[in-house]
């Protein structure tokens, strides 16, 4: 790699730092990289080495605070994306089993006689049928 | 949460869990300061690792916020550092540790009679 592009990459991963880093440390990592890169260490070796040093600035509490800003929002985007992935499973087996015909006979299926679907109970309230494997059980 | 030199005294090894990098600059920083070029240096004749940059900080970093080392005044745009009372108590609780350790082992090895 040439020598402006070697600068150039790690100038850029230098940015992904955070800004407080950067003013304590930029000029030296700059030059640090430099060195290195002089002593024969690949360029995208360094570039790297800095990439993971950024993503555990950026996690690394400061002091006074818990958890710096980022680092909260990227911890409520995997949460909010973990509670979608385990809902979505639930949802869609549980629109399947509501639209799927009863399978089995009717002794089978524990719980009273179902009525047909559509049909209001006697107790006058709606029931949603949940069925699975063959088997229901009302609600 | 800074490490004072009485946890040092008490034995308690503070070193345990900062990783293998932040140990090596403390040997390295305990015969006198020294900037982030001057340690990668170093610990690679020391002991064969080479420290990546973005490591070197991380663990600079985080030596300083246990008060294990102290940055000195730059020297152009090279940031010294070095051991602190607290971090020289602190290493040599954990060189001590290291040691029992590795007797235990060797003798293990030897009971073993592997």
């Amino acid at each position: 790699m040439n020598e402006p592009r070697t600068t150039r990459l790690v100038e850029a991963v230098l940015r992904c730092y955070p800004a407080r880093w950067r003013r304590r440390h930029g000029d030296e990592a700059a030059e640090l990289a430099a060195l290195l890169i002089s002593d024969g260490i690949p360029a995208g070796s360094i570039a790297w080495n800095y990439l993971a040093g950024a993503a555990r600035a950026w996690l690394t509490p400061r002091p006074g605070r818990r958890l710096s800003t980022v680092a909260c929002a990227l911890l409520v985007a995997a949460g909010s994306l973990g509670v979608s992935a385990g809902l979505l499973p639930s949802t869609t087996s549980a629109r399947a089993a509501i639209t799927s015909q009863p399978q089995g006979p009717a002794h089978c299926r524990p719980g009273p006689p179902e009525p047909e679907p559509g049909m209001i109970s006697a107790l006058g309230r709606p029931r949603v049928i949940i069925q699975g494997a063959g088997h229901a059980r009302s609600c | 949460m800074a490490v004072s030199e009485r946890d040092g005294r008490a034995g308690q090894d503070v070193l345990r869990r900062v990783g293998e990098a932040s140990v090596l600059i403390l040997i390295s920083l305990a015969d006198g300061p020294k900037h982030g070029y001057a340690l990668i240096q170093d610990i690679k004749e020391l002991a064969g690792v080479e420290l990546g940059p973005g490591t070197l900080y991380g663990a600079l970093d985080r030596l300083e916020r246990l008060g294990l080392i102290e940055p000195l005044p730059a020297d152009d745009r090279r940031h010294p550092y070095r051991i602190t009372a607290a971090g020289a108590a602190a290493l040599r609780v954990h060189l001590d540790s290291l040691e029992r350790v590795s007797a235990a082992g060797r003798l293990r090895l030897q009971l073993g009679g592997i």
